[in-house]
């Protein structure tokens, strides 16, 4: 396997009494689609906070290029962020703007670019995600299967080297869902950037993983590659995804 | 309950530090908070001049109603200067501004907040504080001043043309009796309170909005508090300001 682009070590986290991370350890490597799955509430929308400065662990170290987001200085932890592009849930799109102003916000504020480059890139990026000719759009006015595609053009507007996606099927149809399965392994191929996959959706996950983490009770219970998973002996595991696919018997 | 206020109070003075400090390291974007002050100052003039109109008329009537009767007809002028000018006119504009803007500014926060907007700026390296906070406190901070003399202008004109028109009294006579009794010092302090309610009202409300729990009641439940802790907190430093600067 690649060289591991982020390294989490030993983290733990807790809310008050509630432990929801315990001396997790994972590696994600370079270049690559690291899928991380687990039932609801078990931490990993925590896991991407984390990774991203948004949250702060109680123990451990996690390593972003090396350098560790948890004592960063500010200054360090923007440098990071910006490597870093991220699909939120409901997408965070900024109401007020429209549509070619969301994805020209990071450029607008990190770079110098002229008015012309920056809305060619933003039409670059549209039709990348199937939205030709709606940069006049509110976002308000959009469906949720459009918002989380205009995100995903924001996000990777900067030309990060890591993208977070955090649920990017939530909410959606099944056919709008599928989409943007097929959207997210068309950037795997076209990009070669580093993708974290926060997902429910096992089946449309195990296609586009190289490698997949299962999240349970606070640990890992699994972590390897999508064929290594499908032969866990792990009961959970085997419970999580025997709901939504064959499972190979042991 | 006591604990729970003194670190709600220290968590606020944080905020404001790091607003403070977020302002210092990734500048002051002027083109915004000149924005936001003339946003917030043509949609408070309005209904701000209405009330000031009003302030003004019935500060006249108490006066005579009050002084004509001991013959003293000079109060009349020296009351509606010294309540008005000092007290009444700096409460109401700030009042409006929390009224407006504060809540406003709480409610917008609270649902960047919800809907993650906040973190998203975040995690692109943009501060929150210095995009969504800085500017429209330096925007109150410039627009609360001006609305105070404006409303401070509308009261007086207003009390003048009651004086005159229904109360009877001399034109000449009343405004100088007005015009004696307003110091540029009573024009400064009105602008000193003025500066103080605006920096309570926006760090006040941003702090709510900024730290607000995430949904629809935690937008609900913070834009309320907000003009509950607004409110009370302007209303109360008024107190200590008069006390300071003319006890
Ligand atoms: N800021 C917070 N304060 C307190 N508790 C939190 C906070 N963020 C998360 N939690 C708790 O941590 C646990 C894990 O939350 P998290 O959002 O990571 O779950 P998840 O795995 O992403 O679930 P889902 O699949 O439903 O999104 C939950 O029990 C949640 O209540
Ligand atoms: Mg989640």
């Amino acid at each position: 396997m690649a060289e591991p682009v982020i390294r989490f070590q030993g983290v733990s986290k807790s809310f008050g009494s509630k432990v929801v991370l315990q001396d997790l350890s994972l590696d994600i490597p370079r270049g690559q689609t690291t899928v991380i799955l687990g039932p609801s509430g078990t931490g990993k929308s925590v896991l991407i906070k984390l990774l991203v400065g948004l949250l702060e662990p109680d123990e451990g170290s996690i390593l972003v290029e090396g350098v560790d987001v948890a004592t960063a200085t500010e200054a360090e932890l923007f440098e990071v962020r910006k490597q870093i592009g991220m699909l939120f849930q409901d997408g965070a799109l900024f109401d007020s703007l429209s549509v070619a102003d969301n994805i020209a916000f990071p450029l607008r504020r990190h770079t110098t670019l002229s008015d012309e480059a920056i809305a060619a890139k933003v039409a670059e990026l549209l039709a990348k995600v199937g939205l030709e000719g709606i940069e006049e759009l509110m976002p308000s006015s959009l469906s949720g299967g459009m918002r989380k595609r205009v995100s995903l053009a924001r996000a990777i507007v900067m030309d990060p080297e890591i993208v977070l996606f955090d649920e990017p099927n939530s909410g959606l149809d099944p056919v709008t869902s599928d989409e943007i399965d097929a959207l997210i392994g068309r950037m795997k191929d076209e990009l070669g950037m580093t993708f974290i996959i926060i997902s429910h959706d096992i089946v449309g996950t195990f296609a586009v993983a190289d490698k997949i983490a299962m999240l349970y009770n606070g640990g890992l219970i699994a972590d390897g590659t999508p064929d290594e998973v499908l032969h866990s002996r792990e009961d959970v595991v085997r419970r999580f995804l025997k709901r939504n696919m064959e499972l190979p018997p042991l | 309950m006591i604990t729970a206020f003194v670190r709600s109070v220290g968590r606020y003075g944080l905020f404001c530090w790091d607003c403070g400090v977020s302002a210092w390291r990734h500048g002051v974007r002027w083109d915004r908070v000149m924005g936001e002050a003339s946003k917030l100052g043509v949609r408070s003039f309005g209904v701000l001049a209405v009330m000031a109109l009003f302030v003004g008329t019935n500060l006249a009537i108490q006066g005579h109603a009050a002084f004509s009767a001991l013959g003293a007809q000079s109060l009349v002028g020296m009351f509606v200067a010294l309540a008005g000018v000092r007290e009444v006119c700096p409460l109401l504009a700030g009042t409006m501004v929390a009224a407006k803007a504060g809540t406003e500014m709480t409610a917008q926060l609270a649902v960047m907040r919800t809907k993650e907007q906040i973190d998203a700026l975040e995690v692109m390296a943009i501060d929150p504080r210095a995009e969504l906070v800085v500017p429209p406190l330096l925007g109150i901070m410039i627009a609360l001043p001006a609305l105070t003399i404006i409303s401070i202008a509308i009261a007086l004109g207003s009390s003048v043309a009651v004086a005159v028109w229904q109360l009877g009294l001399e034109y000449g006579d009343y405004v100088d009796w007005l015009v004696s009794n307003i110091t540029v010092f009573d024009l400064t302090a009105a602008m000193i309170k003025a500066l103080v309610f605006a920096v309570v009202i926006a760090t006040v409300s941003g702090w709510f909005g900024f730290f607000s729990e995430r949904g629809p009641i935690g937008v609900g439940s913070a834009t309320n508090k907000a003009v509950v802790v607004m409110c009370i907190v302007c209303i109360t430093l008024n107190f200590f300001l008069t006390t300071v600067l003319y006890g």
